[in-house]
């Protein structure tokens, strides 16, 4: 009653102060969504591929970063392999390419149209590749850059029609892009080189057998199945840039954890006076620090709903001014926020409390 | 611990307080015996700087005497245990302050309930005797009000009922008429007067107001510290 009250008497600093602790957490909350986003999209590729197993070049572990270049003949090998049903030859390579006003990188993949293994994870508009002349672009890249199916794509010394746009392949910093394995070559200009292979295996047989065979034969390869392939980039896309995501959410947090500190003893001080009374009239000892921690939580909660208002708003928002931040949020999100918020409400009350001990009944009589 | 029916509600034996004050002692209590029993009111008159408050704060235990015993409902103030010191001063007690003391960001009902919350009173039983208690001193009809809108004497006798309210046996006023003008504080004395004889309750009033001497069963005077 009394924590609700002394909030409500100040209600323009208690709507400041609210907004300001929903301002850190929709940092945080933004923060776990690009980086769930991201984490996701970077491997949602692999996830979804129909391989069973990925073959790569010696020591090259991942598709997100590093560099595979495998011979075609190694496909002829691979076919041998008992239990292996069929493969698909793929190529990566990254490409600059002309954009309306401007240049702009993607990670091109070479596929063979005709199996459909290796293309884009998920279609959202147009079709698939039906010649070597066309391309399919990551969704936001195309919104990014204001393009359409239909529009013409330069990239080096070759012009492509966008046959159709894909989702799933934003890794933020940069987007796939689908042609075909043709014109990939055409492109690199090399014709007998690929970055991996794809293998689909025999129903009832067992993918870690069949990769183990496939090392037997061709010990030069780095042969994965897809589990520790797809668990392999999962590792890539959580290292490197996507940590300091996390470091900004912790030092959002450290703010926050500040503010509401401020902001608590600010209310200690001015409840002085009040204190020293409950104290000279008998309150128990741990009546004032509840009355701190109410308003700790009081605050904090204030400030979660705010956030919790404000954030789908401002994500779509955000991802109208930039289609190709990759942000995904969820409940559990939430919940690991709230759970934060809990913790910082707790932490935030130390120092007002230790202030609070110093208050003590006898500045009543003086 | 009793004389002629009436039971001793605090006692200072023997009791000198000295503070330190920038290095010097200041002897603010010197060898003070001094008791209060129920139905009684007790006037302890005194300058400023006689120590009166400091005697209203030793009685109420929220400091220890240097030297000697301060007895409270019986007990040595030492020999309780600082959570049972302050339910007494919840549940047994009641203080009147010169600057009413009231909390600002509440309505009266719930400066007047708030201390019975202390004493562990249910809260429906704590709004029923604000409620009676208020009547009682002539502010019912203010108890949804802040106390930032009452009138002085209004506030001093919210003061009161919220020193009674909650059945204490012990009120410790410390220049309880000191912000108001005569008639209202002598209305508040009378009040008092009233509940120490309807009640029993004992009553010590420290004031340089030698106008209360007439409400008062017996007079102590404090001068430098020394009770005479």
């Amino acid at each position: 009653m009394y924590a609700f009250k002394t909030l409500a008497n100040q209600y323009v600093r208690f709507i400041i102060t609210a907004i300001g602790i929903a301002l850190c957490l929709m940092l945080m909350l933004f923060l776990l969504a690009i980086y769930y986003g991201v984490s996701d999209a970077s491997v949602r590729y692999v996830r979804e591929s129909e391989a069973d197993i990925w073959i790569l070049q010696r020591h090259a572990a991942n598709l997100l970063r590093g560099t595979s270049l495998l011979s075609t003949r190694h496909g002829e090998i691979i076919k041998q392999v008992d239990g292996v049903r069929s493969i698909a030859p793929i190529l990566f390579f990254t490409a600059t390419v002309n954009v309306p006003d401007n240049t702009a990188s993607m990670h091109l993949v070479g596929y063979d149209p005709s199996t459909g293994k290796g293309g884009p994870p998920e279609m959202v508009a147009g079709d698939t590749l039906q010649n070597d002349d066309q391309i399919i672009l990551d969704y936001t890249f195309a919104a990014k850059y204001k393009l359409k199916v239909g529009d013409k794509l330069p990239i080096r010394d070759d012009t492509l029609t966008v046959a159709g746009l894909c989702d799933g392949t934003n890794l933020f910093v940069i987007q796939f892009a689908f042609i075909t394995l043709n014109k990939a070559r055409q492109l690199l200009g090399f014709q007998s080189i690929l970055s991996c292979y794809q293998v689909m295996v025999n129903s009832g047989s067992d993918p870690l057998a069949v990769a183990a065979k496939i090392r037997s034969v061709s010990p030069d390869l780095a042969v994965y199945d897809k589990v520790t392939f797809l668990n392999n980039n999962i590792h890539e896309a959580e290292t490197g840039v996507m940590p300091l995501l996390y470091v900004v959410a912790l030092i959002g947090a450290v703010v926050l954890t500040a503010l509401l500190s401020l902001i608590l003893s600010v209310y200690v001080l001015e409840q002085q006076k009040d204190y020293a009374i409950m104290k000279a009239l008998g309150a128990p000892t741990k009546f004032i620090p509840g009355i701190v921690i109410e308003q700790a939580l009081m605050l904090a909660a204030s400030g979660l709903i705010i956030a919790l208002l404000l954030f789908n708003p401002m994500l779509n928002a955000v991802k109208r001014f930039s289609p190709t931040i990759s942000a995904e949020s969820s409940f559990s999100q939430v919940l690991l926020v709230a759970a934060g918020l809990i913790i910082i409400s707790f932490l935030s009350t130390i120092l007002p409390l230790l202030r609070q001990r110093r208050i003590y009944p006898l500045d009543v009589f003086r | 611990m009793s004389s002629d029916n009436k039971i001793i509600t605090a006692e200072l034996a023997g009791v000198t307080k000295i503070f330190s004050r920038s290095g010097n002692d200041v002897v603010a209590l010197n060898n003070v015996t001094f008791k209060t029993v129920t139905g009684e009111m007790v006037l302890l008159l005194g300058p400023s700087g006689s120590g009166k408050t400091t005697l209203l704060t030793l009685l109420a235990g929220l400091q220890q005497p240097t030297l000697g015993d301060v007895f409270i409902f019986g007990k040595r103030v030492q020999d309780y245990r600082q959570a049972e010191l302050q339910k007494i001063r919840a549940s047994r007690m009641g203080f009147i302050f010169q600057t009413f003391c009231l909390l600002d960001s509440l309505r009266v009902i719930d400066n007047v309930t708030l201390v019975m919350k202390f004493a562990g009173i249910l809260p429906g039983k704590a709004k029923e005797n604000a409620v009676d208690c208020l009547e009682r001193f002539g502010v019912g009809h203010l108890k949804n009000e802040f106390p930032g809108k009452l009138s002085q004497g209004e506030k001093q006798r919210v003061a009161v009922a919220r020193a009674i309210a909650g059945g204490a046996s012990l009120i410790l006023a410390d220049e309880p008429t000191g912000s108001l003008p005569t008639e209202q504080g002598m209305a508040i004395i009378e009040f008092l007067h009233k509940s120490v004889k309807s009640d029993g309750i004992s009553v010590t009033i420290a004031s340089h107001d030698e106008r209360i001497s007439k409400y008062a069963d017996r007079i102590v005077h404090l001068r430098d510290g020394i009770l005479s």
